[in-house]
């Protein structure tokens, strides 16, 4: 667009052309107009960028100001002590650590073996999940079949059940199998594809294989492959991104699981961590008597609680900066199908 | 002559009844493939469905919330016309229904304008992928210990906003649900992140020889080809409000539970809710299912 009007000039074109080449470059020799035209499209392209850059990182910053604030609000009243976290003139950066509130929140937590229940049932749904939901999302991407539709139905009906429709007869149906307070309620779904938001994943799934030429699969099995063999070296790693998003969001979302998990793990040693730090401020009164705890007892300990916070998150920050290298690594693939 | 005409029609005729053709073992093939999902669609979602109808038609009264005992005698269709004629359900539903139709265009397009901003190469995005997916990090608890207000302290949400507050009441409500929504949009942004990723770089190219400018080439190259993501994520905002455990339905809904004899009741407005949502979702994918494909 930019390179027109030289060219127009150069052919002596038509003068409504050049009258606007005038306009707008007013004032100039002809010969250095012809230059400036040459040089100035990459020099105006790197004044662009360097704009457009600048913009990005002014906005990116405003936007990640309201995002990390909370992060660092957890982060600072984690190590402050009761006094600080009184005193109005203390904000954010506290008069001296104290790392007390984690010890506290350790005991409050039990966090071992919460952590133990917690990472089990999260890893284990995250892994079958990654899994059984890539299955049913190849069949509805790449096949058709008689029923697919209705499947495809079927599958959207599941994201749209609210969980509160099912957990009573849920809870009732796993009471009679003698698996409340395990793992099962929380990881057989998953085995299946089910479970905590695996309808979504299945959508995930669906329109990435989607997205893959025909031409794959009918080259590998015109050399033969068999569809298992199509499915697992061929159409898997091409959505590689795809299984990194899956796998991310099913650990974090049954990591962070404060409604399903809780209701089918009640008993003590069986929690996950979510419960736990729901009740962490009733702990250490838990002993004292049965009155509800006084809002100053309440006010005083929430250096605890967000200790407490600090640790449940950790490690799922971890998972997920371990996963976005792999994340960008699928994306660099997919580009290669092209 | 006759003869070769003749083995040809007999061998293709012969070939129709005794193999399976090639297009009917592919989709046999594609439905062994959903045959898992399909054993856990009966056992986690049929069984408990049906039987959540049944509560629905029973009144109950659990005499121990864990072990699931209790008395329970039919009543019909009595919980649902309890729920319907309820006027402050109905209100709350129409008023949740309002909010989330409100708040998913400004999801999707805020979503949509991050993942683009952090589609862009420059040093640092990884570093900002990772801030805009904090809220899913501290989603659960900690989340509703964030956004409660602490004694004697504000909670950061209200800090953040005070400010704004203080000139304008009007653009305070607006600047704070825009804190919630940008709270809410994480996995859109990541969603929206792979599927501009997968865009091919050669369209990219192809346009920019032709001459277009950077504004074109969104509208015209990215939205066309990342629109399926675009409906998607609309069904997952929309989703995603209706079933938040903050929205007042959902709240009812717990309330109801929680005093162990509302059961009926609890069953019967969680399956009109349902099929309200999920009548709202249907026109949408209905209204919109050209650009699905």
């Amino acid at each position: 667009m930019k390179l027109k009007p030289v060219k127009a000039a150069e052919a002596e074109g038509a003068p409504v052309e050049t009258k606007q080449k005038k306009k707008f470059f007013e004032g100039g020799i002809k010969g250095l107009i012809k230059k400036y035209e040459n040089l100035g499209y990459k020099a105006k392209k790197k004044v662009y960028h360097f704009i457009s850059r600048l913009l990005i990182y002014f906005v990116l910053i405003e936007m990640a100001y309201l995002f990390i604030l909370p992060f660092i609000y957890i982060l600072s009243t984690s190590m402050m002590s009761s006094q600080d976290y009184m005193d109005p003139t203390v904000q954010y950066i506290p008069t001296s650590v104290s790392w007390s509130n984690f010890v506290k929140a350790y005991q409050a937590l039990d966090y071992i073996k919460s952590f133990f229940n917690s990472m089990g049932t999260s890893l284990l749904s995250a892994i079958f999940q990654t899994v059984s939901c890539a299955l049913i999302g190849y069949s509805l991407g790449r096949y058709k079949f008689r029923g697919r539709n209705v499947l495809f139905i079927l599958v959207v009906l599941v994201l749209l059940i609210p969980p509160q429709v099912m957990i009573l007869a849920s809870y009732g149906l796993w009471a009679d199998l003698h698996l409340v307070n395990t793992w099962g309620p929380v990881v057989l779904p998953a085995v299946f594809g089910l479970g905590l938001r695996g309808a979504l994943f299945v959508m995930i799934y669906m329109y990435f294989f989607q997205r893959i030429p025909a031409v794959m699969d009918d080259a590998a099995r015109i050399d033969g492959a068999g569809p298992l063999r199509v499915f697992g070296i061929i159409m898997l790693p091409l959505v590689k991104s795809a299984i990194a998003i899956v796998f991310i969001f099913s650990f974090v979302w049954h990591w962070n699981d404060n409604y399903e998990a809780p209701t089918y793990m009640y008993l003590e040693g069986k929690q996950t961590l979510q419960p736990r730090l729901a009740n962490i401020q009733n702990y250490f009164n838990k002993y004292a008597s049965s009155q509800m705890m006084s809002e100053l007892d309440k006010a005083l300990s929430e250096p605890m609680l967000f200790a407490g916070c600090l640790m449940v998150m950790v490690p799922v920050l971890i998972v997920y900066i371990v996963g976005q290298k792999q994340l960008a690594a699928g994306i660099e693939r997919i580009g290669v199908i092209e | 002559m006759k003869k070769p005409v003749k083995l040809k029609k007999k061998l293709a005729h012969s070939k129709r009844y005794s193999l399976i053709s090639f297009e009917k073992k592919r989709s046999l093939e594609g439905f062994v493939f959903s045959i898992p999902w399909l054993l856990g669609f009966i056992g986690f979602v049929v069984i408990p469905l049906v039987l959540s109808v049944r509560i629905s038609f029973y009144q109950t009264v659990l005499t121990d919330l864990y072990g699931f005992q209790g008395t329970s005698k039919f009543v019909g269709i009595n919980n649902y016309v309890k729920v319907i004629q309820d006027p402050s359900v109905g209100q709350t539903v129409f008023e949740s229904f309002g909010l989330s139709l409100a708040k998913v265009p400004v999801i999707v397009a805020f979503s949509l304008f991050v993942a683009v901003l952090l589609k862009q190469k420059f040093p640092g995005r990884t570093l900002f992928r990772v801030i805009f997916f904090i809220p899913v990090i501290l989603a659960g608890t900690i989340m509703t210990y964030l956004f409660r207000d602490g004694v004697g302290q504000m909670s950061v949400f209200s800090t953040i906003t005070t400010g704004v507050q203080g000139v304008n009441t009007f653009f305070g409500t607006v600047m704070s649900n825009i804190g919630s929504i940008m709270w809410a949009s994480s996995v859109e942004i990541l969603i929206f992140l792979a599927a501009l990723q997968s865009v091919p770089a050669t369209l990219y190219e192809v346009v920019e020889i032709d001459g277009a400018s950077a504004w074109e080439s969104f509208w015209h190259v990215t939205l066309p080809y990342i629109s399926p993501f675009v409906i998607l994520n609309c069904v997952y905002a929309l989703v995603d409000s209706f079933v938040a455990s903050d929205n007042p339905v959902m709240s009812i809904m717990n309330s109801m539970t929680q005093t162990g004899t509302k059961y009926g009741q609890a069953s019967a407005l969680s399956w009109l809710y349902m099929l309200a949502t999920l009548a709202v979702i249907l026109i949408f994918i209905l209204l919109t299912r050209r650009w699905l494909k």
